[in-house]
């Protein structure tokens, strides 16, 4: 083969396998474009979706919560501006300069900032991190002058909720906290996790219209988190106010009374069954968990032994004392038994081998039916006890409201108990002797009720027989607010008022401590055994907590009632001596209150 | 020189200028946001790469094999001097300083390389290469490929590979040789992954083995990517548009991956046009390979050919997520000074073995 056939031999080869290595490559370009039709064409959809995952970011737009407001329109639970600090990792240069400074800010230890942080960042990667809220606007305005140096602090401004009333108001209003695993589940489309939800009272039980819808805001954001513009926006719905029967002035009043004391005060409206005022003491100051939740003096009010979270007022149940001689009386005028029948007190009598004693040890002397109430003679009912069926007792006790929810729109309200044969059998599997049917004639034995029932039974005594539904709300209808009528006598209803009115107001009656000038007011007084004793002590030698409970139930002006007065002070004592004197303040609040409101009258 | 600019062979030069039209578009969009503007040193940077293509073209081909050793060893010389005062650049030192101006005497290197085993493998007058040329090719190739590795380039130093084995294929391999190689690049390849590979080079591996294990780590550019390749659907988001490289969501977006912000703005139409354009390079390519008039030209062209078209299969296999992470720019569209000086040199080459083909005839 010649030099130049030979090289154009080897130069056809050399061509043969360029163009081969050629065709790969072009076959390999063109599995390149098959990868990109893949990726663009046929799963296009799905990244241009995690495209907009990328650079959306939905901010949620809190929606304010509704006011809630007194009869006259004062705000008892409002917003008001809280100031958060956060920190924005991605504009830190030195976290622990950035602590450091904080701490400095606050006064918290930077371990401590350190561990809120590393608990709060489980959120969004640049999303800015809050670790401390309710700041002073002291705060606020030292950090603003130092965000030059520090641009990664952050002061973010938010609701939070004020209770102007705090604690005067805990039990009614309730309080907000994070909604629960528990809320979540039972309300998946109202409640998000992180949501500020009502825990407790009306915040609570109106929390669907009070708490609004929340918006939303969409914006565009790049790959730091960084703001670029706005996409979309919802704005937030706000809440609906609220308007309760509560007159501040007056709910003011009954919380400053119990002050220092234990027990529940209420004042309503006889014929409406509005609520003026129900106060209940040891109470708790709402506004100390608006926000966060703060696990130390959440746990001390859990362990508190007086239950600061508990309302007297319905949630608890006490024997009534004397105040039940009312119904005693009703029974005994109803089934025909003659209100001048007389009985002779000596301070104590026999019945079956068992001694009784009146509180009165020096005797009441000769005592009709009015004046048994009047001086609260124990003695004349428990002869009256003997003379009525303890069924019968009980049946009138229903007749009142005693025994059943008053239907109040708070939760968690006790029914009390009425006790009777059947009741006896069914949860105590005994029957029932007569000696408790005396007991019962006074208030004692198994009998309990709460502080709001005794102030529907008063109502109904106020209103000419109606047994009113005990009510918060202004908004709502009071139609619905009516229960079936006691059914009583008009002459047992009058009966009833002129003894109640000689309590209070003939100079020997038991609630004349309560006695205001130119105001009739027609009262019982209560005084409710804890332990039963054997001998007579003094209340002042007994434990605190094995004292007499004070029970003063009342309403006024006797002729055209306008308010229902019910004082119930736990372990306080005598009702003439305790509880009476507070109905007597209560009731001259109201009528400043009625004289400011009305100054030509 | 008329005469020359009138035989001119169109082909690739077009479609390199469509390319890098495209490119300075691409670049001028992925920077829009980065506080400076690429475009302008792009641009400058195309106008030298001409200018280096025209005195390329003007001087015989054989010629430059000629002097290949004299390259060869300017090259081996410089990256010995990268190794002791080069700039240090993304995890690698490959950077030499010259004023303002970066330059990558890897990039040199190869073409220098390619031009000596050009001149060493036209010796061979016989159908196949036998195992002496062969390991004169090898060591001739791995001088510049050790220390390019030494200065942990490694996608840099891969380039030598496709390069090297197009033009030992088209020069003749024998099947027992190709056993052979394979079986020692397989040994060295886990010797080095087991003694000497970087944290960032295994990372990079894992994480395209299983991107969306670590989203935020070293799958993120694996990721971003996808979304920005994928999110540009058939017509693309519009010109600018591209929210993945617009909110810098995509890394590197003027340079290794300048592919995926052209996808996410123009579309799969615009990817099969990139990618029409490449295959029109390489084609017209092969062409004045089939038709040059000697050994030397073909396995030269063989040699740039390798080259080339492993930078374009590479990176934009690596922006679509087929093959793992690694900084290989795209030949025309990537910003980058002396890879877009080493692009027009190819070109440069290719015309000037298609000018001389009727010499001497």
């Amino acid at each position: 083969m010649s030099r130049a056939r030979e090289d154009r031999f080897h130069r056809a080869l050399l061509v043969r396998r360029l163009v081969r290595l050629t065709g790969l490559t072009l076959g390999a370009l063109a599995l390149i474009a098959l990868g990109y039709w893949r990726v663009q064409v046929a799963e296009g959809a799905y990244y241009r979706q995690l495209a907009d995952n990328n650079r959306l970011r939905k901010q949620r737009l809190e929606a304010a919560r509704g006011w809630i407001y007194d009869r006259a329109g004062r705000p008892l639970a409002e917003n008001i501006p809280n100031y958060a600090l956060s920190i924005d990792r991605s504009l830190a240069r030195d976290l622990d300069a950035t602590f450091r400074f904080v701490s400095k800010l606050l006064a918290v230890p930077t371990e401590v900032l350190a561990m809120r942080f590393a608990t709060a960042r489980s959120g969004p990667r640049f999303a800015p991190v809050v670790i401390a809220d309710h700041l002073s606007l002291e705060t606020v305005a030292r950090a603003s002058v130092e965000q030059l140096e520090h641009p990664e602090i952050g002061i973010e401004i938010t609701h939070r909720r004020l209770y102007r009333l705090a604690h005067q108001t805990a039990h009614i209003l309730g309080y907000l906290g994070e909604a629960t695993p528990r809320d979540l589940r039972d309300h998946p489309l109202r409640y998000r996790p992180g949501d500020l939800v009502g825990k407790q009272g009306v915040e609570k039980l109106f929390d669907h219209t009070l708490r609004g819808r929340d918006g939303a805001r969409v914006v565009v954001v790049d790959s730091h988190g960084r703001f670029k513009e706005e996409f979309d926006n919802h704005p937030a719905e706000p809440g609906q106010a609220l308007h309760l029967t509560l007159d501040v002035p007056l709910q003011h009043a009954a919380a400053h009374l119990l002050e220092g004391k234990v027990g529940a005060i209420i004042a309503m409206e006889p014929f409406t069954g509005e609520i003026l005022a129900m106060a209940s003491s040891p109470s708790f100051d709402p506004n100390r968990f608006a926000g966060r939740l703060d696990a130390k003096s959440w746990q001390a009010l859990l362990d508190n032994p007086q239950h600061p979270l508990q309302n007297r007022a319905l949630q608890n149940s006490y024997p009534p004392g004397s105040v039940f001689k009312i119904v005693m009386a009703a029974a005994a005028l109803e089934t025909g038994i003659d209100p001048k029948d007389s009985v002779y007190c000596r301070g104590f009598s026999i019945i079956d081998n068992h001694r009784y004693r009146c509180w009165n040890a020096a005797g009441h002397g000769r005592v009709d039916l009015r004046a048994a109430l009047k001086h609260s003679c124990n003695l004349y009912f428990h002869h009256l006890g003997q003379r009525l069926d303890i069924d019968q007792i009980a049946r009138y006790a229903r007749r009142f409201g005693l025994g059943q929810a008053t239907g109040i729109e708070l939760a968690g309200e006790l029914r009390g108990l009425v006790p009777d044969r059947q009741w006896s059998l069914q949860t105590r599997n005994s029957r029932w002797y007569p000696g408790e049917t005396i007991s019962v004639a006074t208030g004692q034995g198994p009998l309990l009720v709460t502080p709001l029932q005794v102030a529907t039974l008063m109502a109904a005594l106020a209103n000419g027989g109606a047994l009113v539904r005990p009510r918060l709300v202004r908004d709502e209808p009071p139609a619905a607010s009516r229960r079936p009528d006691p059914r009583l006598h008009p002459a047992t209803l009058a009966f009833l008022r002129d003894a109640l009115d000689a309590v209070v107001n003939e100079p020997h009656g038991t609630g004349h401590s309560a006695h205001i000038r130119g105001f009739p007011i027609a009262g019982k007084t209560g005084t409710a055994q804890v332990v039963r004793q054997a001998t007579r002590t003094s209340n002042q030698e007994l434990a605190p907590d094995q004292r007499d409970h004070a029970w003063f139930a009342s309403f006024a002006p006797v002729d055209h009632p306008q308010l229902v007065v019910v004082v119930f002070v736990e372990h306080g004592g005598a009702g003439s001596k305790v509880a009476a004197p507070l109905a007597r303040a209560l009731y001259e609040t109201f009528l400043a209150g009625r004289s400011r409101n009305r100054p030509a009258a | 020189m008329y005469r020359r600019l009138g035989n001119i062979h169109w082909g690739p030069l077009l479609a390199a200028l469509a390319l890098c039209a495209i490119g300075l578009a691409t670049v001028s969009s992925a920077s829009a946001v980065g506080g400076t503007d690429y475009l302008p040193r792009q641009a400058l940077w195309i106008g030298i790469g001409l200018i280096a293509m025209l005195i390329v073209f003007q001087v015989d081909y054989h010629t430059w094999i000629e002097l290949a050793p004299v390259f060869y060893a300017a090259s081996i010389a410089m990256l010995i001097a990268v190794l002791m005062v080069g700039r240090q650049v993304g995890g690698a030192r490959s950077w030499l300083g010259i004023g303002s101006l970066g330059g990558q005497p890897s990039e040199f290197a190869k073409l220098a390389t390619a031009l000596m085993l050009v001149r060493y493998l036209n010796q061979v007058r016989r159908p196949a290469l036998d195992l002496r040329h062969l390991l004169g090719a090898s060591v001739i190739a791995a001088v510049p490929v050790v220390l390019v590795m030494l200065e942990n380039d490694l996608g840099s130093a891969a380039m030598f590979g496709p390069m090297v084995l197009a033009m030992l294929a088209v020069g003749g391999l024998r099947l027992r040789h190709i056993a052979c190689g394979m079986m020692i690049l397989a040994l060295l390849g886990a010797g080095y992954w087991a003694v000497g590979a970087r944290g960032h080079q295994v990372q990079r591996i894992a994480s395209f083995l299983q991107p969306d294990k670590d989203p935020l780590g070293a799958g993120y550019q694996v990721r971003q990517s996808k979304i920005a390749v994928g999110s540009g659907q058939w017509m693309g988001r519009g010109y600018g548009q591209g929210t993945q490289s617009q909110l810098r969501f995509l890394p590197e977006r003027h340079t290794d991956f300048v592919a995926a912000v052209l996808a996410e703005e123009w579309g799969f139409l615009g990817v099969l046009t990139m990618l029409g354009l490449y295959a029109v390079f390489v084609a017209s390519t092969a062409r004045v390979a089939a038709r040059s008039r000697d050994r030397a030209g073909i396995l030269l062209l063989a040699g740039l050919l390798g080259l080339f078209a492993f930078h374009v299969l590479y990176n934009t296999g690596m922006v679509v997520g087929l093959v793992p992470i690694t900084g290989i720019p795209l030949p025309f569209l990537s910003y980058g000074g002396s890879f877009m000086l080493v692009n027009f040199l190819i070109t440069g080459l290719v015309l000037n073995v298609d000018d001389r083909r009727y010499v001497n005839r």
